[in-house]
């Protein structure tokens, strides 16, 4: 009876074995990558592309993280075999001291190397991140980069206000302000604030403000997001460029991309938003492919990455997720230019010196004077945990008075309501037993 | 083996076994994982550090309690909402009752967090700011169907002869419903407090949408945790969790323990 | 008169505050405005780029997803409940609560407790988590329900009729196909429908047993979306046409088994 049973329990459970099996896993690529990060076509043509090249069948797994540190412990902790990530430029570096990563392969036969495509500037910028022994971009291929700044609503808020990071502390824009849910912003932006004045003078960079995790930084942090909570609306995740495109909210500290994407949004509902990088100085943060130590199709990693190095794909990918691809070719210079803009940048930092003065989308491209003036957030390493808990207690604080008493009361009447029952039941069986013997007696 | 499928299909009593093995291995003894998981650091080795990690975070205990809190008003507010409900659902025809109550279940059938957003979405309509309010109308919204359905099954099958003899016996509307027909529907209530109070506090997803990610409630710092891998922690947050259901069973059980939760459903 | 206008009333106020973030989604899915609550003028373009496929195969193969595991896990837990609760209709009172107390827990745990136990279980036994374990969860926060529903026809099954199927020569499979089953053949189809609902509604439970191998149903695929890059907006009019179908659905029903009972 029960072996029968067992059976039946044990042919269930091996049904999920098989579900992994039957196929050799040099043809499967599987690619971790964050939600909306791609262009799903370019996705479903590369084992086409990878045949053509290599005359080898692929088929992709392909799978979504929305937060870097998901998708680290999955790679530290779980050991997953993903064979391409695209981390963000912290996470890469602390990778790389973990001696988290593979080489990534550069030989591929007959297939061009497109992974020249990436611009120069990025691969010093991903350079920094080097480890004794490591140089980052053997590990790390740039994919989307772009600033940290301001989305404001140009009928309510002044170009001026959004050029400067004060404005969130402006009890102008009280509960008009929404504030991107992502500490390691809020920690180099309230810092900046806080340093404002040093900034001025020269005596700090915003280099040396935004990886200054010493304790008195944080405290200084936690006192000023403190004070700003009771300015913000909210902590938004993703929805800060939809409630600015409603209208609901007027300044939104946020990355470039969703800029592009809200500016456009807002554009077609006719609200008129516009994003600035603060005078003071940003963040400017680099997102990279890179290949898991527990990967186990290095080969098949590598033409991806390569693939999407192709400027046709990286234009594809661009206008799928609305930033800016790392890549820097000609091609993509051409088709980014715009000649209906009325003013100049000087992008010959990221397309080479014949780009010092082009027409080009300024939320998306920054001019060399913005980028000059933001830097790199880089891993905060030990101090991780402290800024985090610091996080935390900026956020967590919510319990009011009214909630505890609510509690309080509630706890009471169940207590109260029960002891009743209790007594009512042991009356009712008092009478019972009484009742029974009296019976017993007639 | 023919012979064992001849006395399985015999003997109706053990036709349970089947559902007593899977409910061993899928409900009883993962409960057991995380008692042991919550007893264990990284290592595997024996510790409560998890439970002193809890309880040495002011903020861990304030999501806590105030998930207890929105829980309460959630719970109370569906109650108020959803006993005038069922009630007027039993004085209706009966198949037009239970139309209304299959049209209480429908929206289930949109994703909840879709329906999340639009109800954000109307917010903005309505110029609702988002916060505490929000969040508490959106929780009844998502629970309101799970304590309109057991009170009514409890008042449906009442025995209506309790209420005939309360108003021979000369008792009032008002007197009659309060002596007779609530403490007669009380099982039903329960069974509704027990399905809208814990989910609301293990909500996650939904609570951030509501507030602009102001308030989180008790799931999410679970589910964060079990992300961020640290598993034991996240087991023993559970494990408090689980504490606070028998808790609330327990006080459940003490008005149902003639009737196996006949109510439920 | 006026009494019974108001209570009526009530109920119908309740569903409309019930059913108006639908009526939102429904109304929005007729504009392309990529954020809902923002209206760029009326037009069919997401339905038309909802069914051309190719621009969303992630999209359809999440939704083919939901519905294969919602239908086999509503099948396999309404015949799994229903064997137990005829199980459970014979069993001495004893055993009887406890299968019940069992029974309850997975009711009463709140889906997150019930993912992470089922997270826990799948890591410490070593079993990939993919479609297997999605539908293994599935089943075990279906089946309680399953039984609920079917247990109280049982109780309310006059048993002089199986027992006279008995004496007139059947044999207890004939009885039980007979006799049985058509009687609490309305309980398994409510709680085969509960199960198809819950499955399809639940996020809690999938997300903790999907694994890592690209799976997706809907309620992730939403849960990242809504997360990272904004709502799809194809989603506006697949979440209608699926309420409309299923209302459509219910209203057959509805009609075939009130025509049923007059005949």
């Amino acid at each position: 009876m029960n072996k029968w049973i067992m059976a039946c329990a044990c042919g269930l459970l091996s049904l999920t074995g098989c579900y992994n099996t039957g196929e050799p896993r040099e043809n499967v690529l599987k690619i971790y990558n964050w939600a909306d990060y791609i262009d799903e076509d370019v996705l479903a043509e590369f084992p086409e592309w990878y045949k053509e090249q290599t005359g080898e069948d692929i088929r992709i797994v392909y799978q979504t993280f929305d937060i870097n540190e998901i998708m680290l412990t999955k790679i530290e902790r779980g050991h997953e075999d993903f064979d391409v990530v695209c981390p963000s430029e912290y996470i890469i570096e602390r990778m790389l001291k973990k001696n988290l990563l593979l080489p990534i392969d550069t030989v591929f036969g007959k297939t061009p190397n497109y992974l020249h495509n990436e611009s120069p500037y990025i691969r010093e910028q991903l350079d920094k991140l080097s480890q004794p022994g490591r140089r980052a971009s053997d590990y790390a291929i740039g994919y989307m980069w772009g600033t940290a700044g301001l989305l404001y609503n140009t009928d309510h808020v002044p170009a001026e206000d959004a050029k400067t990071w004060a404005s969130l502390w402006n009890l102008k824009y009280k509960n008009k302000i929404l504030m991107k849910e992502s500490y390691r912003d809020a920690y180099g932006t309230a810092l900046i604030y806080a340093n404002s004045k040093n900034l001025k003078e020269g005596k700090v960079t915003v280099e040396e403000l935004m990886n200054n995790y010493s304790q008195a930084s944080v405290d200084t942090v936690e006192k000023y997001l403190k004070a700003m909570k009771p300015m913000i609306a909210g902590w938004e995740a993703d929805f800060g460029k939809e409630m600015m495109t409603k209208n609901k909210a007027w300044l939104n500290m946020t990355w470039s991309g969703d800029a592009v994407w809200a500016i456009e949004e807002a554009g077609a509902v006719g609200v008129n938003l516009d994003y600035e990088v603060p005078e003071e100085g940003s963040n400017v943060w680099y997102d990279g492919w890179v290949i898991p130590k527990y990967a186990r199709n290095v080969k098949a990693a590598s033409y991806f990455i390569n693939y999407l190095c192709r400027p046709e794909v990286a234009l594809r990918n661009m206008d799928a997720c609305g930033y800016v691809s790392s890549v820097a070719t000609p091609e993509i210079l051409e088709e980014k230019l715009d000649t209906t803009l009325n003013y100049y940048a000087d992008l010959s930092y990221f397309f080479g010196p014949e780009a010092d003065s082009v027409r080009i989308d300024k939320v998306q491209y920054p001019d060399r004077r913005v980028v000059e003036r933001c830097a790199m957030i880089r891993d905060s390493g030990e101090r991780t945990e402290a800024v985090l808990e610091m996080w935390s207690r900026v956020k967590g604080d919510n319990l009011g008075l009214g909630i505890v008493v609510v509690i309080f009361v509630s706890v009471g009447v169940m207590l109260v309501y029960t002891v009743y029952r209790r007594i009512q039941r042991y009356q009712h069986e008092k009478l019972q037993r009484r009742r029974r013997r009296h019976r017993k007696r007639r | 083996m023919l012979r064992t499928i001849r006395f399985f299909l015999s003997s109706r009593k053990s036709w349970t076994i089947p559902y007593v093995i899977f409910s061993a291995i899928f409900v009883i003894l993962p409960l057991l994982l995380i008692v042991v998981y919550a007893f264990m650091d990284d290592a595997g080795h024996f510790t409560f550090g998890n439970f002193t990690k809890f309880f040495a975070h002011p903020e861990a205990i304030n999501t806590f309690v105030y998930s207890i809190g929105v829980a309460i008003i959630t719970t109370v507010a569906c109650i108020l909402l959803g006993y005038p409900a069922a009630y007027i659902l039993t004085q209706t025809r009966m198949k037009y009752a239970q139309t209304i109550v299959v049209l209480f279940i429908l929206p289930m059938w949109v994703n909840i967090l879709i329906r999340t957003l639009a109800t954000v979405a109307l917010f903005d309509f309505m110029d609702v700011p988002l916060g505490e309010g929000a969040l508490i109308f959106g929780m009844v919204y998502n629970f309101l169907p799970f304590m309109i359905y057991p009170i009514y099954n409890t008042l449906q099958k009442l025995d209506k002869s309790y209420v005939e003899a309360a108003q021979d016996l000369g008792a009032n509307p008002v007197q009659v419903f309060f002596k007779a027909v609530l403490p007669l529907s009380m099982p039903g209530i329960v069974s509704g407090i027990l399905m809208v109070f814990m989910p609301t506090i293990s909500t996650f997803a939904i609570a951030e949408l509501l507030t602009m990610n102001n308030i989180k409630l008790f799931g999410t710092t679970i589910q964060e945790n079990i992300n961020n891998s640290m598993w034991n922690y996240g087991a023993a947050l559970s494990l408090i969790m689980l504490f606070l259901i028998g808790a609330t069973t327990l006080f459940a059980s003490d008005d149902k323990g003639n009737d196996e939760g006949g109510g439920l459903w | 008169m006026v009494k019974k206008i108001l209570c009526q009333g009530y109920l119908w106020l309740l569903l409309l505050l019930l059913y108006a973030p639908i009526f939102i989604i429904m109304i929005y899915s007729f504009t392309e405005a990529k954020v809902l609550g923002n209206w760029t003028g009326f037009s069919t373009k997401l339905y038309s780029s909802l069914f051309t496929t190719g621009t969303h195969h992630s999209l359809t193969n999440a939704l083919i997803n939901t519905l294969t595991i919602a239908l086999i896990a509503a099948t396999v837990s309404t015949l799994l409940g229903s064997i137990t609760a005829i199980g459970i209709f014979n069993l001495r009172a004893r055993s009887r609560k406890v299968i019940g107390f069992v029974n309850n827990i997975p009711i009463l745990n709140g889906d997150i407790i019930i993912g992470i136990s089922l997270f826990l279980l799948f890591v410490s036994l070593g079993i990939p988590q993919g479609y297997t374990t999605v539908v293994l969860a599935h089943i075990t926060f279906c089946t309680p329900y399953v039984i609920l529903s079917v247990l109280p026809r049982l109780k309310q099954m006059n048993p002089n009729i199986y027992e006279a199927a008995l004496d007139l020569g059947a044999t207890p499979m004939q009885a039980l196909r007979k006799v049985i089953i058509p009687e609490i053949l309305p309980g398994m189809i409510s709680g085969f429908m509960l199960a198809v609902t819950l499955s399809i509604d639940d996020f809690a439970v999938t997300v903790f047993t999907i694994g890592n191998e690209g799976l997706e149903t809907l309620s992730t695929y939403i849960y990242a979306d809504a997360r990272k890059g904004g709502l799809t907006p194809e989603l506006r009019p697949l979440s209608t046409i699926i309420f409309i179908l299923v209302l459509v659905l219910l209203i057959i029903i509805n009609r075939r088994s009130s025509k049923k009972k007059e005949a």
